[in-house]
């Protein structure tokens, strides 16, 4: 407990003094490093692309995570090795991934123009990564969604092993149609899985770094929070601004995951 | 369970984990007091590039008893964990990377001994040209341990193809051999420029403005690119109008500098490099397995506005850092590092078996030699007479402390006008503000 609280407590404290190694001493300035984050233009674009970040990736992760869990839920031939290499992305260094899909969006060299050009779909190699905002954060929070989506797949599979068979078998006596069934019986009964598999999932998105900084560099247009995080503290060494970002960030986190349990969350009791 | 308390427990568990992530935040502890002793000691030496060969650390340990454990962090990570150990007043190695970009910073923090205290760098400096470049207010914050500079590289052969026998030696006469090869079909894009924004497009723009005739800031940070007609400013639109204009290939704005040299360069799909990296022909351009345009590639003078342009430098060095254990051991070290005849070993002047990988540049002028007259590094003669006549800092006075704020300002602005979200004038004003408000410290 001392190990998160203590450093949690200084982080609050220093986030209202000007900690600048370059500027000492070390002083109260009030509301001031918050006054600065929200006029430096960088930190503005960042918290319109963090927001992207969590939509597609809270979204996208969630939805292939609830078809992949029922997908798997079924008994086939290939289960358990289809299980293992879902996880393997999960495992990853977010690093890895940003270079091995690097190689894939690459505009001059990468597989995707390659295969496109292949198929004869395109007639030049297209640029995917910094031309325009939009396609510039869906293609990296693809990446992302990539490595958070197995976790969220398991979370949500723990889920739908707790719903007896009765209640599949009873809706099949019944003439209930598949959709129906996943609709109203499979959906309300995993909402306390869907709940977690979205938190963790915007916990992730709202701290991605390693994608968008492998993938696009210290670009304006895919520039997360986090990043900016990392350039005033260790770039710029303005500490106090940076705990300033980190706890905005922090209370950011709660508020949002707060609203996704009460939104997405019910109770469940069989 | 009722529903008001799962709520409760599972608010509880997110605030839990976010308390967690706050704890990046980190304490700091401090180090304990330096020794001065140099025998029987071990020390860390933390840097960005491989090792020595061990058969030469054994025998440094042999002859001084000091024993190196030597750790390799990429250069990024390394340059994070300098200031977060430094800025936790904590022990993190007794040697480690010195970044020219850096020294500024560094210089004022205090966060590194000067060296001039345990080695005689007057006298090494005669060795070094680039010892200014890791200078400040008359100290040394670091010893150079390359002499890596910027340098022009061209494709003769497709120069050659165009119809290009001389090589050009004004940017206007290069400007316009790039067009001649493009409107000959011998390349689609003939030049390559990292437009990614990241700290090689800032390096690419001090470089062409140097050759512009100019520089970035004056002695007292003030930016001297604001101006149409400065270097600087015409450096940023000529930059920016190639890949307009169809000489750069569109998908630069994704390619960092290593990446456009491996793949463009060295694949031959570019034809020229305005600003590439002292050292690439003999260790990548003609390597036949990572080219395929070997023996084709060569540096010549920076063409310049008028002529003959210089070369500035891109130096990293190293240092003690002031929580180090021992640094008198640790300058002997680097002392030994940094010495004539093991530059020249580790650039391979004497045998594979002592080669340290990826160093190529030595940083002393007596090395140079001795790796040039070896024959060991491809036209070694160019090299060797550009790092004695026309390399030059990239900030004469000293890269002001707060530079790594302004490169990203550069990098990013640079990367915003390739990629049209802004205008190369709005760009140019956005990185001037930048450096104004840091000079004047607001």
């Amino acid at each position: 407990m001392g190990l998160a609280l203590i450093p949690a407590a200084f982080t609050i404290v220093q986030s209202f003094f000007t900690v600048q190694p370059l500027n000492p001493p070390t002083r109260f300035s009030g509301f001031d490093n918050f006054r600065r984050l929200f006029s430096t233009d960088a930190v503005i674009s960042s918290i319109g692309n963090t927001g992207l970040y969590i939509v597609i990736g809270v979204v996208l992760s969630t939805v292939l995570a609830i078809f992949m869990a029922v997908t798997l839920q079924k008994n086939f031939f290939g289960r358990s090795i289809l299980i293992a290499i879902m996880v393997l992305p999960w495992a990853l260094p977010g690093v890895v991934e940003g270079i091995v899909w690097a190689n894939i969006w690459n505009s001059n060299t990468g597989l995707l123009n390659s295969l496109l050009t292949s198929a004869h779909l395109i007639d030049n190699y297209q640029v995917f990564l910094g031309q325009h905002r939009l396609l510039t954060i869906l293609a990296i929070e693809i990446v992302q969604v990539w490595q958070i989506t197995p976790l969220s797949t398991l979370l949500i599979m723990a889920s739908l092993q707790n719903i007896p068979n009765d209640l599949f078998e009873a809706a099949e006596l019944d003439g209930s149609s598949p959709w129906a069934t996943f609709r109203r019986i499979t959906l309300p009964l995993i909402r306390p899985g869907i709940t977690i598999a979205m938190v963790q999932a915007l916990i992730q998105t709202l701290n991605v770094f390693d994608q968008p900084y492998i993938l696009n560099g210290s670009a304006t247009a895919g520039s997360s929070l986090t990043m900016q995080t990392y350039f005033i503290s260790f770039q710029n060494l303005d500490f106090g601004e940076g705990y300033a970002l980190s706890l905005l960030m922090a209370v950011a986190t709660m508020v949002i995951s707060l609203g996704v349990l009460k939104l997405v969350y019910r109770p469940v009791e069989f | 369970m009722a529903p008001t308390r799962k709520y409760m427990k599972a608010a509880g568990m997110i605030a839990g984990a976010t308390c967690l992530c706050l704890t990046a935040a980190g304490c700091s502890s401090g180090g304990g007091p330096a020794s001065t002793q140099t025998k029987g000691v071990t020390i860390k030496a933390t840097m960005a590039g491989d090792p020595p060969p061990k058969a030469a650390l054994d025998a440094f340990t042999k002859k001084t008893g000091i024993k190196v454990n030597w750790t390799t962090v990429d250069w990024d990570s390394l340059q994070t964990k300098i200031s977060a150990a430094a800025t936790a007043k904590t022990y993190f190695a007794d040697v480690t990377d010195v970044d020219w970009s850096r020294v500024g910073q560094l210089g004022k923090l205090d966060w590194f001994y000067p060296m001039e205290k345990y080695l005689n760098t007057k006298k090494m400096a005669k060795d070094m040209p680039q010892m200014d470049s890791f200078t400040l207010d008359g100290h040394v914050i670091g010893i150079p341990e390359d002499a890596s500079f910027m340098v022009t590289t061209v494709n003769k052969k497709l120069f050659a193809k165009a119809g290009i026998k001389k090589m050009p030696t004004t940017i206007g006469d290069y400007t316009k051999d790039l067009k001649q090869i493009k409107s000959k079909g011998v390349v689609k894009y003939p030049l390559n420029i990292p437009f990614a924004a990241a700290e090689g497009l800032s390096t690419y723009w001090y470089q062409t403005t140097g050759a512009f005739g100019g520089t970035i800031l004056d002695g007292k940070g003030r930016p001297q690119f604001t101006s149409p007609d400065s270097a600087g400013y015409k450096a940023a639109q000529w930059m920016i109008s190639a890949l307009k204009n169809g000489l750069v290939r569109p998908g630069s704005i994704n390619v960092a500098d290593s990446e456009g040299q491996q793949t463009l360069m060295a694949k031959g799909t570019a034809a020229t490099t305005f600003s590439d990296y002292s050292g690439n022909v003999g260790s990548l351009y003609n390597i036949p397995k990572s080219s395929t345009v070997t023996n084709q590639v060569e540096y010549i003078p920076t063409p310049g506005a008028t002529g003959v342009a210089p070369n500035l430098n891109n130096p990293d060095g190293v240092g003690i850092p002031k929580k180090a254990k021992y640094p008198n051991a640790a300058a002997k070290f680097i002392k030994w590092l940094t010495s004539a005849k093991k530059e020249a070993d580790f650039a391979g002047a004497n045998g594979k078996d002592k080669v340290q990988p990826g160093y190529f540049v030595p940083s002393r002028l007596s090395a140079m030699k001795e790796l040039t007259n070896s024959g060991h590094l491809d036209q070694g003669k160019k090299l060797s007479d550009m790092l004695e006549s026309s390399t030059k800092p990239v900030f004469p006075q000293g890269a002001p402390s707060w530079y790594p704020e302004f490169s990203q300002a550069v990098y990013t602005n640079l990367h915003a006008a390739a990629t049209g979200s802004k205008t190369a004038s709005a760009a140019i004003k956005a990185m001037s503000e930048k450096a104004k408000q840091l000079a004047s410290g607001s």
